[in-house]
């Protein structure tokens, strides 16, 4: 392809994707997800404390996760966020949060296993909620009486029963819990196995009161080996029995970094982030002007073009739950204008360099903005490398940081290959040579450089 | 007009004098003051008030003590004009922190939503240290090795020099000044190393293309040269990022303030020592080679 079509084409793409960010970051306080520490909210670390002697396994962090969860869900608070950090810590955030305190308190709490029998149940729209086969029905303290708590649960596997095919979640218990079980499940059972009820009763599995199975008893169960069967997929019957476990091995969950912002402080973060962002862009913008004059105006739009593109990409993230934007990541977009800028500032000096070497505009051009790019690349893989060992290796807030980095490395990148070195190569074509004072050649250079050769005739000069 | 011709080269001795003044002066307040850690390093809790309205700082000592909080260090700041509270505590409970934040906001009349607090864990601020220092280690190593594949090894030792001489700088005026370090200021610190080394790898990157089929000159000559072609693109990169970063420091409130002083001091440390420190060691270095050591010879008395 010829290199002017090609960078038209190149140059049509950029305002696709321009176009397109527009249409995903407008507006742009509500298109891009708002970090607790700037939308006030609680936002607690817990770490998971190992068993005395033990390492912290895979299955402790799933267990840890599935008693916050729960226990954040029971809070009621929309837009929690749950994320993994490390290998051993969990990151809770729970937006315009009113009580902190209270808040804390439910999920720094132990977890507790508990089996009820559904009939002592005496909050009776549970109990018809739960007859009715409702998931999550949540037990009021005071309303229940658990027969039997989690420790007697010695270990927990799923399972397909070889003759039904049905997925099954097994359950050992130990003596003492099997005693106890075998008494209960006795009571539980239909008349025609022994039990009191008709058709046998419900019991419910609660974690933290919230009721995670309530299966029927189908028989006396006296060996201590259970089976639970029901219409399970292979995503229920595990966290079934990951519920279980938690009574075989609880895993203590302890507070680490808990930070409580009110709502007016972080809007005032953000406005002050925003308005540096803003004064930042326009003073960088006025000096790239002032100093290479038309290629400091196609700078600006570069700079420009590439805030669109970061502001897309943080949009389309947050519409996918993946970016949350906290005052550290402000921080880094702030940061990456600079970056931003310098790519610019790089190739505007390598073009006018070469101008002064004596090559047409046409000639300067490409290879000013190919040998700029070469540079700008190497030394963007070297700050993203930085950026991603920051991103993969630390902890808590300044994470924020280093992944907003890392995509305003990415957008500086597209924004050259994309904008910047395809205006440029086309603006030398015909524009620039009528005018290069105006576009921040000297005018001494400017009488030196070789008229626009025809049709490929200058590039051998 | 934008052509300098600064014998930078020539007067290597004295940039090497400078910085190493300020890296003494750096050890030794770092050695006899220390650091000042915060309390994401050291646990404990901090209780922002944003914004103290009409309460002195008396009546706020007085409704600490009324509301039982022991052994709180109470101070006053104003950021964007505003005046506020810094109250530090040694409690690491967040339950208790936020039970306190309350009373001390039922006590002082102030709205709750005017409150932040932090409170960090026992041995959490060790963990993220070690993790700040492995993070920090890993990207040092990783620069070493893509550096060492792309150029050649001695660009990677020289500008490892480079940015371990503006780290040491820049915690050194936080030591002497007695700024805290948070977290904020360790991921600045990363960017200063990112940044230092942009700076170093595109004079490095000059160098280089100069250096090939070098035969008219010294190579310190022409590393000097070559500082001097793309003296310009640095000083108008480290304005153009220098510009939002002082912004930040301006406008950016309280937390933001963190990040931008250390890369205020870092961005500006970071530019000189890419020419002051990575390219006069790298161009000596390269000096011993057999190659340009004859090259040096036979220019030596023509300069």
């Amino acid at each position: 392809m010829d290199p002017k079509q090609r960078n038209y084409l190149l140059l049509a793409l950029c305002a696709i994707l321009v176009i397109g960010s527009w249409v995903l970051f407008v507006p742009p306080n509500k298109k891009i997800t708002q970090g607790l520490d700037i939308q006030g909210g609680l936002s607690v670390i817990l770490t998971a404390q190992p068993r005395p002697g033990q390492a912290l396994t895979t299955a402790d962090m799933d267990r840890a996760e599935l008693i916050v969860r729960n226990r954040v869900d029971k809070l009621g608070a929309s837009e929690t966020s749950i994320q993994r950090q490390g290998s051993d810590s969990i990151l809770v955030q729970i937006p315009g949060i009113k009580n902190a305190e209270e808040a804390l308190k439910v999920i720094g709490s132990t977890g507790q296993l508990e089996f009820v029998e559904v009939a002592s149940i005496t909050d009776t729209a549970a109990v018809a909620a739960l007859s009715r086969g409702e998931d999550g029905v949540t037990l009021k303290p005071g309303t229940y009486k658990p027969f039997m708590t989690g420790e007697v649960v010695k270990s927990a596997s799923v399972s397909q029963n070889p003759t039904t095919g049905q997925i099954e979640v097994n359950i050992v218990m130990n003596t003492a819990g099997s005693k106890i079980w075998a008494d209960a499940t006795t009571r539980m059972a239909p008349i025609s196995k022994g039990g009191k009820s008709p058709t046998g009763e419900l019991v419910a599995i609660v974690l933290d009161g919230v009721v995670k199975s309530a299966p029927v008893v189908n028989e006396p169960i006296t060996g201590g080996q259970t089976a639970i069967s029901g219409k399970f997929t292979a995503e229920d019957a595990k966290n079934l029995k990951t519920v279980l476990e938690t009574g075989a091995l609880p895993v203590s969950l302890e507070p680490v970094d808990t930070r409580v912002v009110g709502p007016t402080l972080g809007q005032d973060s953000l406005r002050q982030g925003v308005i540096a962002a803003l004064v930042g862009l326009a003073l960088v913008a006025v000096y790239l002007i002032a100093f290479y004059r038309g290629l400091g105006a196609v700078s600006v739009v570069s700079l420009l073009v590439f805030a669109s593109m970061f502001l897309g990409l943080l949009a389309g993230l947050s519409a996918f739950g993946l970016f949350a934007l906290s005052l550290p990541g402000i921080a880094g977009i702030v940061l990456t204008i600079g970056l931003a800028a310098d790519s610019s500032i790089l190739i505007n000096e390598r073009v006018r360099e070469e101008v002064g070497l004596g090559k047409t505009y046409r000639s300067a051009a490409a290879s000013g903005t190919r040998h700029a790019i070469g540079t700008s690349i190497d030394a963007d893989l070297v700050t993203f490398v930085s950026a991603l060992a920051l991103f993969a290796l630390a902890i808590g807030p300044v994470r924020g940081f280093a992944l907003t980095l890392m995509l305003g490395i990415l957008c500086d990148l597209l924004m050259m290959l994309l904008f910047k070195r395809p205006a440029v190569m086309l603006l030398a074509e015909n524009i620039i040579p009528k005018a290069p004072v105006l576009w921040g050649v000297p005018k001494e250079v400017a009488k030196t450089v070789p008229a626009t050769a025809k049709k490929g005739g200058g590039r051998r000069a | 007009m934008h052509r300098f011709n600064i014998d930078f080269m020539g007067n290597r001795r004295i940039m090497f004098g400078i910085s190493a003044v300020l890296i003494i002066v750096a050890v030794a307040a770092l050695g006899l003051r220390g650091l000042k850690f915060g309390v994401e390093f050291t646990g404990g809790t901090v209780i922002n008030v944003v914004n103290a309205r009409t309460v002195t700082i008396e009546q706020m000592r007085k409704a600490l003590a009324d509301s039982g909080i022991q052994n709180a260090q109470l101070q006053e700041g104003t950021v964007n004009n505003v005046r506020g509270f810094i109250v530090r505590t040694e409690v690491t409970d967040p339950k208790l922190a936020n039970a306190d934040a309350t009373k001390v906001a039922a006590a002082t009349k102030l709205p709750e939503g005017d409150f932040q607090v932090t409170t960090i864990g026992p041995g959490w601020g060790k963990n993220v240290t070690n993790k700040a220092l492995l993070a920090l280690a890993v990207s040092l190593f990783a620069i070493l090795l893509y550096v060492s594949l792309r150029f050649e090894y001695k660009m990677s030792v020289t500008a490892i020099i480079a940015i371990v001489h503006d780290i040491l700088i820049t915690l050194g005026i936080y030591a002497l000044v007695g700024w805290e370090i948070s977290p904020n200021v360790i991921a600045a610190l990363l960017t200063i190393v990112g940044y230092s080394l942009y700076d170093t790898i595109v004079v490095f990157h000059r160098i280089k293309e100069n250096s090939q089929g070098l035969v008219k000159q010294s190579f310190m000559s022409m590393a000097n040269e070559s500082i001097n072609e793309v003296l310009v693109r640095s000083l108008n990169t480290t304005a153009s990022s220098l510009m939002p970063v002082i912004v930040l420091l301006f406008f950016g409130g309280a937390t933001l303030k963190d990040f931008a002083l250390a890369l205020t001091i870092g961005l500006a440390v970071g530019a000189y020592s890419s020419i002051g420190v990575a390219a006069p060691l790298y161009a000596i270095w390269k000096e011993r080679e057999p190659k340009y050591a004859a090259l040096a010879k036979k220019f030596a008395k023509a300069s």
